[in-house]
């Protein structure tokens, strides 16, 4: 490992790491990316074909990492056949040419389903995670055993930090949504868990089947299918019902939570989920006739991610801190992405991300393609970012997201690189009012469920 | 609601005016972004009630002759192509700023889109559409085998057109048989090209601006799928057929307003395709020949069309193939060059096909992501959309396994070798193809035939009955 990158991962646990100006983290940042970019050249695939075509022999400056960078798609840059055709051999070498390290040992013979894929994967050291398109293809993303490690320390940190809550193994921690069973996600739970809750009081998983990526993956090969024309009227009521029977137990998970909550209001909370299921779980609550003054004043409270598109009333983030009394200053939020190992706390004083030492921020325009000149305070432009803690691929990668960067002091005191909460994808800034008489069965293809 | 803001003095702005029946109306109340380029124009806000006539209206072209109709469609392309005709020179030069397309591509596709506003063609396609064209102009005199009689009549519609953007030959083939049908018809423009329908809208009211036909015509830009819009204009109180082109949200998005009275006439987004017997592999000679008339038909209006070739399916050995792939490329990248068309694939097609150069064992790569032409060949066809001068070559052994990959969405089939035409139709049809046509000839069809598996006109007419009694 790099000798640069390795004195700013340092920084995780340091309770000023994000004090450190982009002046002051430049020249670092700038050999720490140059190591990595020599150290894997020749070991990622993809990014041995970007350099050479880019004509990149090295990183003198921030802004040479550009040519790069992986678009967050390149993850899901695989042949769709190969999962549909359960052709285990072609997406374990196309795993390998996105991975860090060599993917050798794994046993192919008699694979059931691509989570047993993913578990003999595990078992080698290479952690896949999924993302969840329901509608597109899922992008695939490989981490080592280090990663893993890592989402753990940091993803206390980064809730110590923004949200003020001491790990003092004290709550009662309550899941109020589904999460996907991928590696990271059960690494994350398990590190919040050691650090915040009371070891006496087990969990509340939410009570929903799991969400494997088998069953993510289900609902892509279904949608492509029936583009193609090759699912039969059967399978797709058969996917119908199985979607319903899911459908009623996600609902009945609702009045379930909200239960659980109401036994334990006594105890001091720390809730987590999305803002879909914890708006629902509150209006349970609410309607059973809690609410703010049965709850314990330090309750705490974990929200990944931002609506997903979820329909809610206007007030929905107020109505939920409300229901369960939990202090103004306690509204933690993050922003990260599972292309990313680290996360980026908002601050409380200012309300903006903070974009930790170890994570190179560039702010490029809105194709992706360029980096945008420093104008000086806050610029808008497409996220990239180079996450020099990962370890099982590329740190590399750009966003599909809209943010104002700015360089200067954040109102909290802390000199870091901060990011305005105004978070946007760009695919939902655009919609859709291109219309040509090309195209392709897709535009043919009702949702399945 | 379209977005409001304070319009910015600025190069890249361009005016978008709108045109209700026969008045131009300029305006820069509303900035609106055309999003393949991302330029802005500025466009009036659309006064409602002048757009749509009310229903107590007899439409003004009703007992104007379909003959009279025609002339003025006739003299209307002779100006269209007239260097004089200040409107479409304009149009041509604020759309070469608002288009993907080189400025030759644009100029050559506006010239060649006149030439279907000419007598022959026009009377072969009301022809073609109607068992008795005569139903456009009078109350036909009908008898059925009891004795009943009756009077039917192919009544003028009110029809919204969404007009798409690729293709400024639609907006000329909508406006003449708008006029055709003698309907009421206001077109939805695309932010790709909100200015060729108002150009010739304006072609039209400078050689009469009180003719029947001028005053049936109304062209408006807001951005597809602006509720506030569309809520106010699709309704069966205003108009009885949306005619769609394009899929997607902006399909999804009108389909919400469809009932009872308000019907969808949809020319679905299509994907064409190839298919080349080992007929085309027998030599060096002929694998050139052929693959210079397959590239005719992948770089038909550079790949932005619905009739360019995107998949083609090869018959032979991987080697043969490969010789057909090389050559392939060889025109399709001399087309590009000759067109000037320069476009970069975006990231997402640019991923996928790095992620087949590195899986260079399976699939073979001839060109660069870098916009000049790019054939890929597979075993299956690739799962993004070949755009942008793409070509997805997919290997078969036989043509025969070739056809499960023809779907609703396929509209035509260019074939080689021709002989072999009739042992694949029924298959492709059943299928849902629309068209299968000579290698080659992708772009051109028999006058009058139907299009997206339909006659048009036929469809878009108020046909309606005078019971007469029995003797």
């Amino acid at each position: 490992m790099g000798i640069a990158a390795d004195k700013l991962t340092a920084l995780v646990a340091d309770p000023e790491r994000f004090a450190f100006s982009a002046g002051d983290l430049r020249e670092t940042q700038v050999a720490a990316l140059d190591e990595r970019f020599q150290e894997r050249r020749d070991r990622i695939r993809l990014l041995g074909l970007r350099a050479r075509d880019a004509g990149i022999e090295g990183i003198a400056r921030i802004e040479d990492v550009v040519p790069v960078l992986f678009p967050h798609t390149a993850y899901k840059s695989y042949p769709e056949s190969y999962l549909m055709d359960e052709r285990w051999d072609r997406l374990t070498k196309w795993l390998g040419t996105v991975s860090a390290h060599p993917i050798e040992g794994i046993s192919l013979d008699g694979i059931d389903g691509i989570d047993d894929w993913i578990a003999r994967l595990a078992e080698q050291g290479h952690f896949i995670s999924c993302s969840s398109g329901t509608t597109g293809k899922s992008a695939m993303l490989i981490a080592s055993q280090k990663d893993m490690d890592w989402s753990r320390i940091d993803t206390v940190n980064v809730f110590a930090w923004g949200s003020g809550v001491v790990p003092a193994q004290d709550r009662l921690i309550i899941g109020c949504a589904p999460v996907a069973t991928v590696p990271k996600n059960a690494a994350i739970a398990q590190a919040q868990y050691e650090a915040f809750a009371n070891p006496e009081w087990p969990r509340w998983a939410y009570p929903v089947p799991p969400i494997t990526v088998g069953s993510l993956t289900a609902m892509v090969v279904m949608r492509k299918k029936i583009a193609e024309g090759t699912a039969r009227p059967d399978e797709i009521a058969a996917f119908e019902e199985t979607s319903a029977e899911r459908a009623r137990l996600v609902a009945d998970a609702v009045p379930a939570t909200a239960q659980f909550i109401i036994e334990n209001r006594h105890r001091k909370l720390q809730l987590s989920g999305l803002w879909n299921g914890l708006w629902q779980v509150a209006k349970a609550v609410r309607d059973a006739g809690y609410g703010r003054e049965d709850f314990n004043p330090d309750n705490s409270i974990y929200v990944g991610g931002g609506l997903k598109r979820a329909q809610l009333p206007a007030d929905y983030q107020d109505y939920v801190f409300e229901t369960f009394n939990i202090p103004a200053d306690r509204h933690f939020q993050n922003y990260s992405m599972q292309e990313l190992n680290s996360g980026m706390p908002k601050c409380r004083e200012g309300g903006r991300y903070h974009v930790p030492p170890w994570i190179v921020p560039v702010l490029l325009d809105k194709s992706g393609d360029e980096a945008l000149p420093h104008a000086g305070g806050e610029q808008e432009g497409r996220a990239a970012f180079f996450d020099l803690s990962l370890d099982g691929r590329w740190g590399g990668v750009i966003t599909g997201d809209r943010i104002s960067l700015d360089h200067s002091p954040c109102a909290c005191g802390n000199h870091g690189p901060s990011i305005r909460d105004d978070i946007a994808r760009y695919a939902d800034l655009e919609g859709d009012d291109k219309i040509g008489c090309a195209g392709t069965v897709d535009a043919y293809v009702r949702g399945v469920a | 609601m379209n977005e409001i803001a304070q319009p910015e003095v600025s190069e890249d702005l361009v005016s978008a005016p709108f045109f209700l029946r026969g008045e131009v109306l300029h305006g820069t109340d509303v900035i609106q972004t055309s999003r393949d380029l991302g330029v802005t124009f500025a466009t009036p806000r659309i006064p409602f009630d002048r757009a749509v006539p009310p229903r107590t209206e007899v439409p003004p072209l009703l007992n104007v002759p379909l003959a009279e109709i025609i002339d003025f469609l006739v003299e209307t392309g002779q100006r269209l192509l007239a260097h004089d005709n200040p409107h479409m020179q304009e149009c041509i030069e604020r759309m070469c700023r608002t288009h993907i397309l080189p400025r030759a591509v644009v100029e050559n596709t506006a010239r060649h889109a006149a030439a279907y506003l000419d007598k022959r063609v026009l009377m072969a396609e009301v022809e073609q559409n109607f068992p008795d064209p005569r139903a456009l102009d009078e109350w036909v005199p009908k008898q059925d085998f009891t004795g009943r009689k009756s009077f039917v009549r192919a009544f003028a519609p009110r029809l919204i057109h969404v007009l798409p953007g690729n293709s400024p030959g639609v907006a000329v083939k909508s406006v003449a048989q708008g006029a055709m049908v003698k309907g009421i018809n206001l077109f939805k423009m695309s932010s790709a090209d909100p200015f060729t329908m108002v150009a010739i809208l304006r072609t039209m009211a400078d050689l009469d601006p009180t003719h029947p036909i001028v005053r049936s015509m109304s062209a408006v830009y807001w951005r597809g799928g602006d509720d506030a819009t569309e809520r106010v204009l699709y309704r069966p109180q205003y108009f009885d057929k949306i005619v769609a082109w394009g899929g997607g949200d902006a399909i999804n998005n009108v389909i919400k307003y469809l009932g009872p009275g308000f019907q969808l006439v949809s020319f679905d987004p299509k994907t064409s395709i190839s298919m080349v017997g080992r007929e085309a592999l027998v030599d060096e000679a002929t694998i050139d020949r052929v693959a210079d008339l397959c590239s005719a038909d992948v770089m038909t209006l550079n790949q932005e069309a619905c009739v360019a070739s995107r998949f083609q399916f090869v018959e032979g050995d991987e080697a043969a193939v490969d010789r057909f792939c090389a050559r392939l490329h060889h025109h399709v990248a001399r087309r590009a060059a000759e067109s000037g068309d320069v476009r970069p694939l975006d990231m997402d097609m640019r991923e996928a096909v790095e992620s087949m150069t590195l899986m260079d064992d399976e699939y073979g790569v001839w060109g660069r992501t870098d916009g000049r032409g790019l054939v890929i060949r597979s075993d299956e066809p690739v799962d993004f959309h070949p755009i942008n001068k793409t070509a997805n070559v997919v290997r078969v052994d036989s043509l025969d396994d070739a056809v499960k990959w023809i779907n609703v969405a396929t509209q035509t089939v260019g074939f080689y070798p021709f002989d072999r035409m009739a042992a694949y139709r029924d298959r492709l049809a059943a299928g849902g193809a629309q068209r299968i046509v000579h290698l080659g000839e992708a772009g051109p069809s028999t006058i009058g035939n139907p299009h997206d598996a339909m006659y048009p006109l036929h469809r878009f007419v108020h046909w309606m009955a005078h019971e007469d009694g029995r003797g």
